[in-house]
C-alpha cells in the first residue's frame, strides 16, 4: 500500500485523506479476506495514516501539511460515513485500530485529538458503530489516554455547551458498552481529590439515572469480554465498580470542595441534590454487587477474579482516612455535620466491603481488611462488618432449616483466628475451642489457583446463600 | 454482642433512615443481609420497604425469597393470604391492585408454587375452595402435575361441613372447579364419582336458581307487601349475592344452561346410551322415555348405567320444569324471577260452569245425602282417593286468563313437562328408588317451592285427600305468626292461596262445609275491591268454557279481585246442591240468591229455577233478603211473587218478622209498583206487593222494598262482600 503515497502526494489534503480512506478500507477488507491470523495492518500503511490524515510530520523536510476547520470536519464526515456504512464488524474495528492505536510516536497527540472530534461528532450524531469502536478502543488503551478522551466529551457535552446534556444521555441507549467504558473512564478521571477532579453535577446525575434505570449497564463490559487473563497493563478496570465507590465513599467529605463552585454559580438547590444522588448510586452499586455472585459462578469465576483490587481499596481508605483528619479542620462546619458525614462516609465504607466480600467481587478476608482499616475511627457498622458475623447464629426467628448456610455445619465459633478482637471476643458461652480444625486461618480450599489474592476468608459463605431463592432473572427496578 | 442484637441494630438503623432516605435504609439492609442471610427480620424489612413503597417487582422478589427461606414464618403466611385474598376479591382499591400487581410479577411457577402451599396451610374451607378455584384457574395443569387432585379428588371434604352454607361451598367449587376437573381428560374418574359430581352440581344450581329472596331484598322490595292488591309491581332488587361470597363470584349466568352442559360432559364420560350434544331439557326426557322402554330387558352394570342416566336426566328435567312452572305461578319465592306483570296463581278447580248445570247438577244431588260426589258426576268415597286418584287426572284442561300471563303456553307446557317426568320417575321401582336417595340427599322435602308443585300436581290428578294434608302442612308452616302478620304482605298472600285450594280441594271432594269455612277465612281478610272491574275478562273466559264439563282446573290470579268473585262462586256452587234438592231449603235457596246477583245476568237461569222452586213451596222464608238482594230484577221478581199473578206467595224477608200474607193492598201497591217498575212495558199495574193481615206488615215489606230499589247503585261486591262476613256463621251451619 505505500506505493499509493506517490499518488497522494500531489493532491489537496483533504481529498489526499479521502484517498487513503477509500484505499485503506479496501487494504483491510483484502486483508481480513487472506484470512491471515491476526490480521497485521503493516507500519507503511500506518505511517500513511500518520502522514495524510493525522498530518504528523513525517521529517524535517517536508512541509506539515494541516487542514482548515472546514476540512477537518469534512473529513471527520467523511470518516463517519465511511464507519457507518462499512458493514463488517471486522473491517471496521482493525480501521479504527489502525487510525486511533497508540503509537507511542510524535502522532499519537493529533491521533487523540482527531479520535475525540471523532467520538464527539459520533456522539453527537448518533454514530452506533464508531461508538462501538470507541468503546473497544477504552478497553485496550492505557487508562491515561481513555481519560483524556473522557476530558474531552465531559467538556463538550457538560461545559461548553449547555442544555447538551441529553445528547450524551442517548449513549446509554446507542451503545452500552461504550456507556459503560465512558463511566469507568470519568470515575477514573474525577477522583474528588480536588476541585477540579469532582465531576460536574449534570455529569453525575445523567451516570445516577443510567445506573437506576439499568444496573446491569455497568457490568457490560465485563459480561461481553473473555477474560482470557490478557488485559492490556494500565488499561481501564473492566468495570467502574471501584470508581463508583470511591465516588459515593468520598463524596459526603469531598464532595462538598464542588460547593463553592456551586454557591459561586448560584446552584444552592444543587447542593442539596448531591446527597440523595449519591446515596441512591451508592444503593446501586451494591445492587450491582449483589448481581455478580449469579454471574461469576456462571462465568466459572467465582472466588478466583477480584473485580476490585485490593491496592485501590487500600488507596481509597487512606484517602478517605485523610478526608476525616481534614474534615475536623474545617471551620465552616459544625462538628455535629463532621460527625455525621464522617459516619455516613464509613457506613458506606463498611457497606462496600461487606457487599464486595460477600458477592465475590472483593477477594481477601476479614483480617486483610482490618490491616487496611485499622486508622480509621470508630463506626458501629464497620466494627460489624470488620469482625464479620457472629457465627453461632440463635436466631430466635428462624429455626434451623436445611438451607441455611449453617445447618451443614455445627456452630461455628465467629472467629476462631482472632479470638482477641476488641469489639468482638469469642464467645464464652461457646462450646467449640477456636481451633477448630475444619477452619484454617486461610483455607486453601480452592482447586483452582485464585486469579487475584485470596478467596473468601469465609468458606461457611459458599455461593451467595442468600441468592438461593433466586432462580429467575430478576432486576431491581430502581 | 449477639447475632440477634447486631440484626436488631442493623434493622434499626434502617428503619431509623427510611423515610428521609430510602435508599440508605436498603443500602443497610443489603449489608445487614450478606451478613446475617439467615435472619428473618432483615428481608422482611426490605421487603416492608418495597411494598411500602408499591414496587411491584421487588416486593415480589423479596416475598418469593422470604415464601422459599422462611416457610415457617407466619408473617409470610399472612401477607401471601393478604395477596390471595386479594387475587380473589374483585376490590378496586390501590392496596388489592397493588397486591394482585405484586403477585403477577412472579413466574408462573412461582405463583403456582406459592398458591399450592397456601391452599395446603388454609383451614377455613371456603378458603380452601376459593384456593383451589384460583390454583385450577390459573394452573388447571396443577390438577395432574401437582396433585391437587388429592383435594379435589373427594369434594366431598367440601360437602360435609354443614358449618358454611351450601352457596358458600358450591359456588366456587362447581361453578368453576368442577367444569376443570371433569374436563381434564387426563383423570380417570369411575362413573359413580362422576355422577356423584353431577348429583352434587345439580344440587348447587337448583339450590342457587330456585333460593329465596333474601332478607336486605325484601326489605328493599317492599312492594311485595302489595302483592295481594297488585301483582304487577316489580321485584326491585336484582343483586343476588351468594352469603360469603364476593358479587364476583356469586353470580351465576344461565345456571340451567351451564347444568346442562356438565350434563353433556358427564354423559359423554360415562357412556351414556344415545346421548350426542344434546341441548335441551325437552330432547332429554324424550330421549330418556324411550331409552326406558329397553330398561326391563337390561342387566348388570348396563342395568344401573341406564337407571342412573334415566334418573338424573329425569330427575334435573323434572326440577327445572316444576321450577318453571312455580317461577310462573309463584314468583315471589324467587330471587331472580322477574314477577313483572305475573303475580301468584292458584291452581283450582274451574267454576265457570257453576251458573249453567243446573240440571246436572240436580241430577247428581238426587243421591248427594247417600254419597259423596265429585262436581263431574264421577261417584267417589272419601277415603279412597289415593290409589286411583293417578290414573284419573289424565287429560284435565287448565283454564286461565291468557291475556293475565304472558307466557301461559310455556308454563303449562312445563307443568306437563315435570308431571311427565315425575311418572317417569315412578314408572318402575328401580327408578324410583333411585329417584328417592336423589330427593333424600337434598331433602327436596324441605324446598316449599317443590311441595307446591307436588300439590298442585296431585290436585291435577285428583288426588284432593293428599293434596289437602300437604296444604295443611304448608299451612301450618305458613301460618302468620301474631306479631309478624305483616309488613311481610308474602305470608299473608301465601297464606291465602293455601286456604283457598284447600277450600276448592274440600269442595272437589264434597266436603262443602269445610270449603266455606277456609273461603270466609279468606274473603274476611280481603278487602272489596272498588268497582266491578272483572267483568269483561271473567266474561272471555267462560264463553270459551262454556261447553266443559267440571272436569277442569283454573289458575286463578291470587289478587283481590279475582278471588273475591271466585270464592262467590265457590260458595254458590256450594250451596246451589242443596238449595235444589226435593227437601225444602230455603236458607241456602236464599244464599243461593243472594250470590246469583254476582255476575248478573249469567246466573239468571238459575234465579229463574230458584222462583219456579219458591213457587212451588208456595212460600219462602229468608230474612237477611233486604240485607243483601240489591239486583232490581231480583226485587222486582219477588215484588211480583207477592201478587196474585204471581201466584201470591207468602214471602218472609224482614228480620224477625211474621209470615206475610198474600194480600196486597192497592194503595201502596200502585205507589210502590210505579217505583219498582218503571222500566217494565209489559208489566201490569196491579197490587202487587203486599196484601198483609197487619198494616204494619205491609208498611214494613213496603218500605223494605222502597229502600232497596234506592241501594241499586250500591257497589256489589261491597253488599256481597258484607254478606259473606257477616253471615259467616249463618253460611257455615246452613252446610251440612
Amino acid at each position: 500500500m505505500g506505493d499509493i503515497r506517490q499518488s497522494l502526494l500531489p493532491r489537496d489534503v483533504l481529498s489526499a485523506a479521502k484517498e487513503l480512506l477509500y484505499h485503506l478500507d479496501i487494504y483491510i477488507c483484502n486483508l481480513v479476506q487472506s484470512g491471515r491470523q491476526p490480521p497485521q495492518v503493516d507500519s507503511k500503511t500506518l505511517e500513511l495514516v500518520e502522514e495524510f490524515i493525522l498530518h504528523a510530520p513525517k521529517d524535517r523536510n517536508t512541509p506539515t501539511r494541516r487542514m482548515s476547520a472546514l476540512q477537518e470536519l469534512q473529513l471527520l464526515e467523511i470518516m463517519c460515513s465511511c464507519f457507518q456504512e462499512q458493514s463488517r464488524d471486522t473491517v471496521r474495528q482493525l480501521m479504527f485500530s489502525a487510525l486511533f492505536n497508540l503509537q507511542g510516536n510524535q502522532a499519537d497527540e493529533s491521533r487523540m485529538a482527531l479520535l475525540s472530534k471523532l467520538v464527539s461528532m459520533a456522539i453527537a450524531v448518533g454514530r452506533v458503530p464508531i461508538l462501538e469502536c470507541a468503546a473497544t478502543w477504552l478497553q485496550r488503551t492505557h487508562r491515561v489516554y481513555c481519560v483524556r478522551l473522557a476530558q474531552v466529551l465531559v467538556d463538550d457535552y457538560c461545559s461548553m455547551v449547555p442544555g447538551s446534556v441529553p445528547t450524551l444521555q442517548n449513549i446509554h441507549s446507542a451503545s452500552p458498552r461504550f456507556c459503560c467504558q465512558f463511566i469507568t473512564a470519568v470515575t477514573t478521571l474525577y477522583d474528588l481529590t480536588s476541585e477540579e477532579l469532582s465531576p460536574p453535577l449534570e455529569l453525575l446525575q445523567m451516570i445516577v439515572s443510567w445506573i437506576q434505570d439499568d444496573p446491569r449497564l455497568v457490568l457490560i463490559t465485563f459480561l461481553n469480554t473473555p477474560l482470557s487473563g490478557n488485559q492490556p497493563i494500565s488499561s481501564l478496570d473492566v468495570t467502574p465498580l471501584g470508581g463508583l465507590m470511591r465516588w459515593c465513599i468520598k463524596a459526603p467529605l469531598a464532595y462538598r470542595s464542588d460547593k463553592k463552585q456551586a454557591l459561586s454559580s448560584g446552584g444552592c438547590e444543587s447542593e442539596q441534590e448531591v446527597g440523595p444522588l449519591f446515596s441512591a448510586l451508592h444503593l446501586s452499586v451494591l445492587q450491582v454487587l449483589m448481581l455478580l455472585p449469579t454471574i461469576l459462578n456462571e462465568k466459572g469465576l467465582y472466588g478466583r477474579l477480584a473485580l476490585l483490587q485490593m491496592e485501590a481499596l487500600a488507596a481509597l481508605v487512606s484517602d478517605l482516612s485523610r478526608l476525616l483528619d481534614q474534615a475536623d479542620k474545617h471551620t465552616h462546619l459544625s462538628s455535629a455535620d463532621v460527625h455525621t458525614l464522617s459516619q455516613l462516609a464509613l457506613d458506606r465504607l463498611a457497606q462496600a466491603l461487606q457487599v464486595s466480600m460477600a458477592s465475590g467481587a472483593l477477594l481477601c478476608s476479614r483480617e486483610d481488611l482490618r490491616a487496611i482499616c485499622s486508622r480509621l475511627p470508630h463506626n458501629n457498622l464497620l466494627q460489624l462488618v470488620l469482625s464479620g458475623p457472629v457465627m453461632y447464629y440463635n436466631n430466635i426467628h428462624t429455626p434451623p432449616l436445611a438451607f441455611s448456610p449453617h445447618a451443614a455445619h455445627s456452630p461455628i465459633t465467629s472467629h476462631p483466628t482472632h479470638p482477641t478482637h476488641p469489639t468482638h471476643p469469642t464467645h464464652p458461652t461457646h462450646p467449640m475451642t477456636p481451633t477448630h480444625p475444619t477452619l484454617p486461618t486461610h483455607p486453601a480450599h480452592t482447586p483452582h489457583a485464585p486469579l487475584a489474592t485470596h478467596p473468601s476468608a469465609h468458606p461457611q459463605y459458599p455461593a451467595q446463600p442468600f441468592m438461593t431463592g433466586m432462580p429467575f432473572p430478576y432486576r431491581p427496578s430502581h | 454482642m449477639s447475632a440477634q442484637k447486631d440484626c436488631e441494630f442493623l434493622v434499626k438503623r434502617a428503619r431509623e433512615l427510611v423515610s428521609d432516605d430510602p435508599c440508605a435504609a436498603k443500602a443497610w439492609l443489603i449489608t445487614a443481609r450478606t451478613l446475617y442471610p439467615s435472619d428473618f427480620n432483615i428481608q422482611y424489612e426490605m421487603y416492608t420497604i418495597e411494598r411500602n413503597a408499591e414496587r411491584t417487582a421487588s416486593a415480589g422478589r423479596l416475598l418469593y425469597d422470604m415464601f422459599i427461606n422462611f416457610p415457617d414464618q407466619p408473617i409470610v403466611w399472612r401477607e401471601i393470604s393478604v395477596i390471595t385474598a386479594a387475587l380473589r376479591s374483585d376490590s378496586q382499591d390501590k392496596q388489592a391492585q397493588f397486591l394482585r400487581g405484586l403477585f403477577e410479577t412472579l413466574p408462573g411457577r412461582v405463583q403456582c408454587e406459592m398458591l399450592l402451599k397456601a391452599t395446603e396451610q388454609c383451614f377455613n374451607t371456603l378458603e380452601k375452595a376459593e384456593m383451589l378455584l384460583l390454583l385450577l384457574k390459573r394452573f388447571p395443569e396443577s390438577v395432574v402435575q401437582h396433585g391437587v387432585w388429592d383435594y379435589t379428588a373427594d369434594l366431598s371434604f367440601l360437602v360435609n361441613v354443614t358449618l358454611i352454607t351450601l352457596h358458600c361451598l358450591f359456588a366456587p367449587a362447581v361453578c368453576d372447579v368442577l367444569p376443570l376437573v371433569i374436563n381434564n381428560m387426563d383423570m380417570r374418574l369411575p362413573a359413580s364419582l362422576m355422577q356423584k359430581y353431577m348429583l352434587k352440581a345439580a344440587e348447587f344450581y337448583i339450590g342457587y336458581v330456585t333460593r329465596g329472596p333474601s332478607a336486605d331484598a325484601q326489605i328493599q322490595g317492599k312492594g311485595t307487601q302489595e302483592a295481594l292488591k297488585s301483582p304487577s309491581v316489580p321485584r326491585t332488587s336484582q343483586r343476588y349475592v351468594i352469603d360469603g361470597l364476593s358479587e364476583k363470584s356469586s353470580l351465576v349466568a344461565e345456571p340451567w344452561e351451564r347444568l346442562l352442559d356438565i350434563l353433556a360432559v358427564v354423559g359423554a364420560r360415562c357412556e351414556w346410551q344415545g346421548d350426542k350434544g344434546q341441548r335441551s331439557y325437552v330432547d332429554m326426557l324424550q330421549r330418556v322415555k324411550e331409552l326406558c322402554r329397553y330398561l326391563p330387558g337390561l342387566e348388570g352394570d348396563t342395568r344401573a348405567r341406564c337407571c342412573s342416566q334415566v334418573v338424573i336426566c329425569a330427575a334435573l328435567v323434572l326440577f327445572r320444569s316444576a321450577f318453571l312452572y312455580i317461577s310462573a305461578v309463584q314468583p315471589a319465592l324467587f330471587q331472580g324471577v322477574n314477577a313483572l306483570s305475573s303475580g301468584p296463581w292458584i291452581l283450582v278447580e274451574d267454576l265457570s260452569s257453576v251458573y249453567s248445570e243446573v240440571e246436572l247438577e240436580r241430577g247428581v244431588v238426587k243421591h248427594a245425602h247417600k254419597k259423596r260426589k265429585l262436581p263431574d258426576g264421577r261417584e267417589k268415597t272419601m277415603s279412597s282417593d289415593d290409589e286411583e286418584g293417578s290414573g284419573k287426572g289424565r287429560g284435565r284442561h287448565i283454564l286461565l286468563n291468557k291475556t293475565e300471563m304472558p307466557g301461559w303456553a310455556e308454563t303449562l307446557e312445563s307443568f306437563r313437562t315435570a308431571r311427565e317426568s315425575w311418572d317417569l320417575l315412578h314408572s318402575h321401582d328401580g327408578l324410583e328408588s333411585e329417584f328417592k336417595k336423589i330427593c333424600a340427599a337434598w331433602k327436596t322435602d324441605s324446598w316449599l317451592w317443590f311441595r307446591i308443585f307436588l300439590t298442585d300436581m296431585i290436585i291435577y290428578q285428583g288426588q284432593y285427600r293428599k293434596a289437602l294434608s300437604s296444604l295443611h302442612q304448608m299451612a301450618a308452616v305458613q301460618q302468620p305468626q301474631p306479631g309478624q302478620q305483616s309488613p311481610s304482605g308474602q305470608v299473608t298472600l301465601e297464606h291465602h292461596r293455601a286456604l283457598i285450594q284447600q277450600a276448592s280441594c274440600h269442595y272437589a271432594l264434597g266436603e262443602y262445609k269445610r270449603a266455606c269455612e277456609k273461603l270466609l277465612d279468606v274473603v274476611g281478610a280481603l278487602m272489596p275491591p272498588n268497582q266491578e272491574q272483572t267483568k269483561a275478562s271473567e266474561d272471555q273466559g267462560r264463553v270459551k268454557t262454556k261447553t266443559r264439563k267440571g272436569n277442569d282446573l283454573r289458575l286463578l290470579p291470587c289478587t283481590c279481585k279475582a278471588v273475591l268473585p271466585f270464592c262467590l262462586q265457590l260458595m254458590l256452587a256450594c250451596f246451589k246442591l242443596r238449595a235444589f234438592t226435593d227437601n225444602r231449603d230455603d236458607l241456602s235457596l236464599g244464599h243461593v240468591v243472594v250470590l246469583l246477583q254476582h255476575d248478573w245476568p249469567q246466573g239468571e237461569l238459575l234465579f229463574l229455577k230458584a222462583i219456579d222452586k219458591i213457587c212451588q213451596q208456595g212460600s219462602f222464608q229468608y230474612e237477611n233478603f233486604f240485607n243483601y238482594v240489591t239486583n232490581i230484577d231480583m226485587l222486582e221478581e219477588f215484588a211480583y211473587l207477592r201478587t196474585p199473578e204471581g201466584g201470591r206467595i207468602q214471602l218472609e224477608l224482614l228480620p224477625n218478622q211474621g209470615m206475610l200474607i198474600k194480600n196486597p193492598s192497592p194503595a201502596l201497591g200502585v205507589e210502590l209498583n210505579t217505583l219498582l217498575l218503571q222500566g217494565v212495558q209489559t208489566m201490569e199495574r196491579h197490587h202487587t206487593v203486599t196484601r198483609g193481615i197487619t198494616k204494619g206488615v205491609k208498611e214494613d215489606f213496603r218500605l223494605a222494598m222502597e229502600r232497596q230499589v234506592s241501594r241499586c247503585g250500591e257497589n256489589l261486591l261491597s253488599v256481597l262482600h258484607r254478606f259473606c262476613i257477616n253471615e259467616k256463621i249463618i253460611i257455615i251451619q246452613s252446610l251440612p
